[in-house]
């Protein structure tokens, strides 16, 4: 890998960017994301995971064992709004905004 | 690495971030920022990140937000592009009722300088053509936002960095003592010396009062969201409950759940925050979610942020609040000016710990 071989495909990060980051201290997958946006597109992180610990491991000298893997999350592959959506409008942990707005006497406190 | 410090602050999140910055523009030399883990590991790197003022209750409490809401344009000047923007923001209602609440909002809000309009179902979907046409209406500000947290937190530490603040980030604090007027702080790496500390723990802010015999009423209230892949931009406002980004991926969610620190995300309340997204969005049904997250919220035990000295301890802060991606500019601007000066430009004895004495 060179300077500008690109890491993460989704989000175009290269190898450069990479180092940045880690020059800044970052230790794990999920610092550089933050810092990069690297493992954040549709693929979350599936083809650039182990090129990150290689960088890691070459910036750093961790051991690969030693590098957290990245949270992965559901849905794993991208999947639509409506596979997920009941059509309920009930709500009870999802909150409305205006429902917080407190009135005492009739009047906003 | 020294290991004397005129000023140590505990915590990099938005919160520590912001008063480490600011502090450093009056004084270059001996600040160090600690953090357990690097930060955005924690509720600063999970979040809509909305500037959000209006429907803040007490009208007080959105005064003090709009003076932070206020600071963002120069604060963006200074440290840099962190993808703020000032959208305005639309929160809808589907229900009649709520229309008189919302006009209430808007007459005592008026008082105080914040404008906010009630519209009309016609005019919420003129300015916003997305919204569900079911909506009855929507309250309205002009001066609410949003930003891009990790570019926030990323811009706070590099400025803070450049004016020679110092970081420590893996190493957390296991034990702080008060020696002669300073204050020792030990670490997983090493002990510091310092003149001031500021507490700014976030959600683990009981923990860390603990350590000094301080209650410190923090908890903890977790918020699940969703997000899309890249659409068109089309989303003109930041909606109470979704947003879009600069990327064009929108972010979805306004979930508060008593699961400590518990940061799984859960299929009933993702099901429920995809219910809220077509309710009020309906032609987000075919847009793809790429990932659920969670993040913990900071919630003091009345809502309301814990700032300023510590009562009965000397050069003791603490800085502990939820929506500290709102509040950071203000935060860290009269935590300097209560630590170098004495006094803050804006009254925050409302805001003291001895409130809960």
């Amino acid at each position: 890998m060179d300077k500008t071989t690109i890491i993460c495909r989704c989000e175009e990060i290269n190898c450069e960017e990479i180092e940045e980051a880690i020059g800044h201290d970052a230790r794990t997958f999920d610092d550089i994301k933050r810092l990069t946006r690297c493992g954040m597109g549709p693929c979350q992180a599936k083809i650039c995971i182990s090129l990150v610990a290689d960088v890691i491991h070459e910036q750093t000298g961790s051991h690969l064992h030693e590098i957290p893997l990245p949270r992965m999350r559901m849905p794993i592959s991208p999947i639509k709004l409506e596979t997920l959506a009941t059509n309920s409008t009930t709500f009870s942990s999802v909150k409305s905004v205006m429902d917080e707005v407190e009135l005492e006497e009739g009047k906003v406190r | 690495m020294e290991s004397s410090y005129e000023t140590v602050v505990i915590g990099g999140g938005v919160v520590g971030n912001s008063i480490a910055y600011h502090l450093s523009e009056r004084y270059q030399e001996g600040i160090l920022v600690l953090d357990k883990k690097y930060p955005m590991t924690g509720t600063s790197g999970s979040t809509q990140a909305w500037v959000w003022v209006h429907n803040k209750t007490p009208s007080w409490y959105a005064e003090f937000s709009m003076y932070s809401a206020e600071l963002y344009p120069y604060l963006s000047k200074k440290i840099g592009d962190v993808e703020y923007k000032r959208t305005g923001g639309l929160s809808p209602f589907f229900a009649e009722k709520d229309r008189e609440k919302a006009k209430q909002l808007a007459d005592s809000y008026r008082k105080i300088g914040i404008k906010i309009k009630v519209l009309s179902r016609e005019e919420v979907l003129e300015k916003e053509p997305s919204i569900n046409p079911n909506v009855a209406g929507a309250t309205y500000s002009s001066i609410d936002g949003n930003v891009n947290p990790f570019r926030l937190i990323d811009m706070y530490m590099r400025a803070a960095k450049k004016n020679g603040v110092q970081y420590s980030t893996y190493n957390k604090v296991t034990s702080i003592e008060k020696q002669n007027g300073t204050f020792m702080v030990t670490s997983d790496k090493k002990t510091y010396v310092c003149k001031n500390l500021i507490l700014a723990g976030g959600t683990w802010s009981r923990e860390l009062g603990n350590l000094l015999g301080i209650d410190i009423p923090v908890n903890q209230l977790r918020g699940q969201i969703i997000v899309t892949e890249p659409l068109k931009p089309f989303l003109n406002y930041t909606i109470s409950g979704l947003r879009q980004a600069i990327n064009g991926e929108v972010l979805i969610g306004y979930s508060m759940e008593k699961a400590g620190f518990d940061r799984s995300t859960t299929l009933d309340v993702i099901q429920e925050t995809a219910n809220m997204a077509v309710h009020y969005v309906p032609s987000l049904r075919k847009a793809k979610i790429v990932r659920a997250f969670s993040g913990i919220r900071a919630m003091p035990e009345d809502g309301f942020p814990i700032l300023g000295k510590v009562p009965g301890h000397e050069n003791l802060y603490v800085a502990a609040t939820h929506s500290g991606v709102t509040l950071s500019p203000l935060i860290g601007t009269l935590l300097t000016e209560l630590i170098l000066d004495g006094e803050t430009s804006v009254p925050i004895d409302r805001y003291s710990l001895s409130r809960f004495a």
